[in-house]
């Protein structure tokens, strides 16, 4: 029971992280706890012993039946930690009238080719079920001859039955067993042991994405990677002679090649996981020949296991589906390798889209390959030992809003003379760049992230990004004043180049945008809310829209001085920022239609009542917007529109003039989307995912058309009906019905185009 | 399906109960300020009869005893249980004072007939009269006729909280602003335990697990939302 000490470990197993940091924070706070309460226990009087029953007996009677006693910190997350003990569902040591506390199978004994076959097919089903989120309890760990092997009684060499090696003539059987299915296990220990410390090592969030729980055992602590490999040859040397049908003797050895791919893959050697995928193929061809044995696995493994989880049965998964799961995941690392490599960690927008068409892979990454992602990003300083952090940011910047300036060039870092500006100049980006790293960062490891965490993990960086700005404007001052920067006139006003507040904001409204539109992937918009989450949306691409036109003029302008210079190198780097940031201003007017697009079509359903606001007794109109609108009010530089702004912007207009309007932005939507189409790789910045581009325009043109097809229908059925819809609001209810498409049955999940049907 | 929505066993309770009560034979009452209710058996087999992994009486107790008065029962005209909704009210790290709709449970041949939705409203006016700045609560993606109940009442829909159950499945965080000001009261890690809350990704431990989202997990593992065949009535 977990009660009253809330660093202890019992009380991980129902909720909380094993997380070194957090363990180490409770356990730390624990201590304190303890050692306070020690020091006032000790200010009693002396030490010494006393028989406290009496007195414990008296105060239990003072008590009222079913008073809880508890202190001021407990917390309701310790209460769902208390477990009645010899209660069958809660206590994992429960041994019910009649059953044995162990399993009775003997590991020992010899079995026959075809249920080792079976055995190491169900570990491979088990284990890609804990890679999928499932506690090592409830997998692996119920295989009786794994538990043996890393059972704590047991020490090097590891062997079944614990430490000696069966001497004399063995028969196949037994060697089977001791020499095979051991290797076998053993390697799979490894490969968990592998796969631990890599998810540890990133972030990730525990019993939501994966379990690393150990229940107390430990995997082979004495053993490496030559052990285990050697381990393998081993039994696959003695597979050779064995004496096995030929299909045995294969089928045993196609085994013992996966394990051996994966614990190499696993070992850091790239290139294996093609093989693992070849190995999966070939152990699935066998998987009949193999002969069922369930006495080796046993849920009665977790009475022994440390644990306050309740017992859980053995986890099922389908034969077909781990094969299938296993195959995706070794062809998620092979992607995620090939995303993060050298053409396309150059640029720091490759990059970007590369992480993100990595998060959207489909079925989306498990936790251990969305780990390895990240670790292929920030495991080391350097990505791709090509591209450092520091230079990444640098490019992103300059790629962004200072290409070919003076401010970004390599050069400008390496003067030492404190006198010249160039020297001072680099010191305050530097400082600068100190302060946002994290952040910007995060930007890739966000998206790395769970997809309900993406969205999560964005409302959280928004006000961050927003008090970078804020800092990244006196910067800009700071800069000006050494060297004065650009100043243009734009539309007919002096706006001065203001890099790094620039910079700052690019990535915040960004991530502002694409938290509402993770918002509708992620369902949490009701039909009724959907035209206000649209004119959001409609608000912020404003926003990306003003931005991008105090940008791009200053890259023009410097082309300009370039060209004169003949500064031939920069020209060309400034023609490619000024056809990515044309690309950006398009794909933006693009989404800021589509929007409008939307809003305009749900405003007209609500109007019309084809969407009904439910009755809401409780609500409130403006707490429901500040409800909606929390993430956003930590935005001071552009502040989330007041309901006011919103009630505003509404405008009736008959159903015929928004059907109108509503088709000339998606004309203008689909013509944009036509230039960009037109567009190269290089110019959108998208080497490496061009096939993800090309599907995301794709979808976006359908979404326009499908847009049209409901605006046509919804005047036809008017039509028909003698004109109606004149008015704008009368109820339509009668000729009409709307359905919301759900996510993962919508043209493109971040468009949530409204189905509708006339009544028959 | 989650544990606690998966093919609900016949109980006692059900068993002995009257199949045809019809609304008019319901009464509702509040769980009050006993310590040990005798309806307290009652309740724990109601909510627990759906769940495969069952919380102990302390978690019962432990709402019972300190917000009693948030718990409303429906019992049919022999007293028999029916339905029940189990709450708590207190700040949400030292900010608003947040209700929190922990667990809700009709009896099988009950449903349909509106009784989840009385008692959330019951539940919610209690808590408004008691001052609460917000109410919260969570529920499965899939649960359809619970969404209804709360989205009907004025609860949004404010997170997405991927694998939430013990048995893998998503949930959504609800919400509920009962006065203005909510977004701008600030809110504080509690100084015991630590509260993480979610990944600060600002601070570069690579470890950020998340306490406050655990703790929400496992109450959501409470949060009996057994409202199916709700259907007919309220779509």
């Amino acid at each position: 029971m977990p009660q009253g000490d809330p660093g202890h470990d019992a009380t991980n197993e129902l909720g909380s992280s094993h997380g070194m940091d957090n363990h180490n924070a409770n356990a730390q706070i624990a201590a304190q706890r303890l050692a306070e309460e020690a020091k006032e226990a000790s200010s009693y009087g002396a030490r010494g012993i006393s028989d406290v029953t009496k007195a414990f007996t008296s105060a239990a009677q003072k008590l009222q039946p079913g008073q809880l006693v508890k202190d001021d910190y407990f917390t309701l997350f310790e209460a769902v930690g208390a477990l009645e003990i010899m209660d069958p569902k809660m206590d994992s040591g429960y041994v019910p009238p009649g059953d044995t506390f162990e399993a009775t199978f003997d590991v020992c004994k010899g079995l026959p080719a075809a249920e080792i076959l079976w055995i190491m097919d169900e570990l491979f089903r088990l284990e890609i079920a804990w890679f999928g989120g499932y506690p090592l309890s409830q997998t692996v760990f119920t295989s009786l001859h794994l538990d043996r092997l890393l059972s704590p009684d047991n020490k090097p060499p590891y062997t079944l039955n614990y430490g000696e090696n069966p001497t004399g003539d063995i028969a196949t059987e037994e060697n089977l067993v001791h020499i095979v299915l051991r290797s076998y296990c053993i390697a799979l220990a490894k490969c968990l042991q592998y796969v631990l410390g890599f998810v540890q090592s990133q972030n990730f969030y525990e019993e939501e994405d994966f379990v690393t729980h150990l229940f107390g055992r430990e995997l082979l602590p004495k053993l490496g990677f030559n052990d285990a490999d050697a381990l393998l040859n081993d039994a696959s040397t003695w597979l050779q002679s064995a004496a096995l049908p030929s299909e045995y003797r294969e089928a045993l050895q196609s085994r013992l090649q996966f394990r051996k791919s994966l614990l190499t893959a696993l070992n850091g050697s790239a290139e294996q996981w093609i093989s693992c995928i070849s190995a999966i193929e070939a152990v699935n061809k066998s998987h009949g020949h193999g002969i069922f044995q369930p006495e080796a696995f046993s849920d009665k493994v977790q009475r022994q296991l440390a644990t306050s989880t309740p017992p859980r049965p053995v986890l099922k998964l389908s034969w077909d589906d781990a094969c299938k799961q296993w195959t995706e995941m070794c062809q998620d690392i092979i992607e995620a390798n090939r995303l993060t490599s050298a053409p396309i960690v150059q640029s720091a927008s490759c990059l970007q889209r590369a992480t993100w068409a990595f998060a959207y892979r489909e079925p989306a990454p498990n936790t251990f390959t969305r780990a390895h992602m990240q670790s292929l990003l920030f495991g080391q300083d350097i990505i791709s030992n090509t591209v450092s952090h520091f230079e990444l940011f640098l490019t992103d910047i300059k790629e962004i809003v200072l290409t070919g300036h003076p401010l970004v060039d390599a050069e400008s870092f390496q003067i030492e003379l404190p006198s010249d500006p160039r020297h001072q100049c680099s010191r305050i980006i530097e400082s600068f760049m100190d302060k946002a790293f994290d952040e910007y960062l995060n930007l890739y490891r966000m998206v790395c992230q769970n997809r309900c965490r993406i969205r999560r993990t964005f409302t959280q960086a928004i006000p961050i990004l927003d008090e970078l700005e804020t800092l990244a404007l006196g910067v800009d001052t700071e800069l000006d004043n050494i060297t004065p920067l650009q100043v243009l006139e734009i539309y007919g006003q002096p706006i001065r180049l203001n890099p790094l507040s620039n910079w700052t904001k690019f990535h915040k409204l960004q991530i502002v945008t694409w938290t509402v539109q993770l918002g509708f992937e992620t369902d949490i918009y009701l039909p009724h809310e959907l035209y206000t989450m649209y004119w959001l949306l409609l608000w912020y691409t404003s926003r990306q829209r003003q931005l991008l036109l105090c940008i791009e003029p200053f890259v023009l302008d410097r082309m300009k001085t370039l060209t004169k210079r003949r500064q031939t190198q920069q020209v060309v780097e400034c023609l490619a920022a000024q056809d990515w940031l044309k690309s950006q201003g398009v794909s933006t007017e693009t989404t800021h239609l589509i929007s409008k697009a939307l809003w305009r079509l749900y405003s007209m359903l609500m109007a019309t009542h084809l969407i009904k606001t439910p009755k809401r007794q409780y609500a409130q109109e403006s707490l429901l917007w500040d409800a909606r609108m929390k993430s956003f009010f930590g935005l001071t530089n552009d502040p989330v529109p007041s309901l006011e702004d919103f009630v505003n912007a509404q405008h009736l207009e008959s159903v015929q003039q928004s059907c109108r309007d509503i088709d000339e932005a998606l004309k203008d939507a689909r013509t944009n989307l036509s230039e960009l189409r037109k567009m190269t790789p290089q110019q959108v910045r998208c080497v490496g995912t061009e096939e993800q581009w090309k599907r995301e325009i794709k979808q976006m043109e359908t979404t326009c058309v499908a847009i049209a097809v409901q605006t046509s229908q919804v005047l036809r059925v008017c039509a028909k009906n003698g004109d109606k819809g004149a008015s704008g609001d009368e109820d339509l209810s009668a000729l009409m019905e709307v359905s919301i498409p759900a996510p993962g049955s919508r043209y493109h999940d971040w468009w949530v185009v409204p189905l509708v049907k006339e009544k028959k | 399906m989650s544990a606690m929505n998966a093919g609900p066993a016949p109980s006692a309770l059900s068993n002995t109960s009257t199949a045809q009560a019809n609304d008019s034979e319901l009464r509702y009452v509040s769980y009050g300020s006993e310590r040990e209710s005798p309806y307290l058996p009652a309740i724990r087999q109601l909510i627990s009869k759906d769940l495969s992994e069952p919380y102990s009486i302390y978690v019962y107790r432990y709402f019972l005893y300190q917000w009693g008065d948030l718990c409303f029962m429906a019992l049919d005209k022999n007293n028999h249980l029916i339905g029940v909704i189990v709450c708590k009210l207190e700040p949400h790290r030292g900010g608003p004072m947040r209700g929190y709709i922990a667990m809700l449970a009709t009896s099988q041949e009950h449903r349909g007939k509106g009784i989840a939705s009385k008692l959330v409203r019951m539940a919610v006016e209690k808590m408004i009269e008691k001052d609460a700045d917000e109410i919260a609560l969570e529920t499965e993606i899939d649960n359809i006729p619970s969404l209804r109940i709360y989205e009907n009442l004025g609860f949004i829909r404010t997170k997405r909280l991927h694998r939430y159950y013990l048995n893998g499945n998503t949930a959504y965080r609800l919400i509920l602003y009962l006065k203005p000001g909510i977004p701008s009261q600030p809110t504080y890690p509690p100084d015991f335990p630590p509260l993480d809350g979610d990944m600060n990704m600002s601070s570069p431990p690579i470890y950020s697990p998340m306490n406050e989202d655990l703790i929400q997990r496992q109450t959501a593992q409470l949060n009996i939302e057994d409202v199916y065949d709700e259907r007919q009535r309220l779509c």
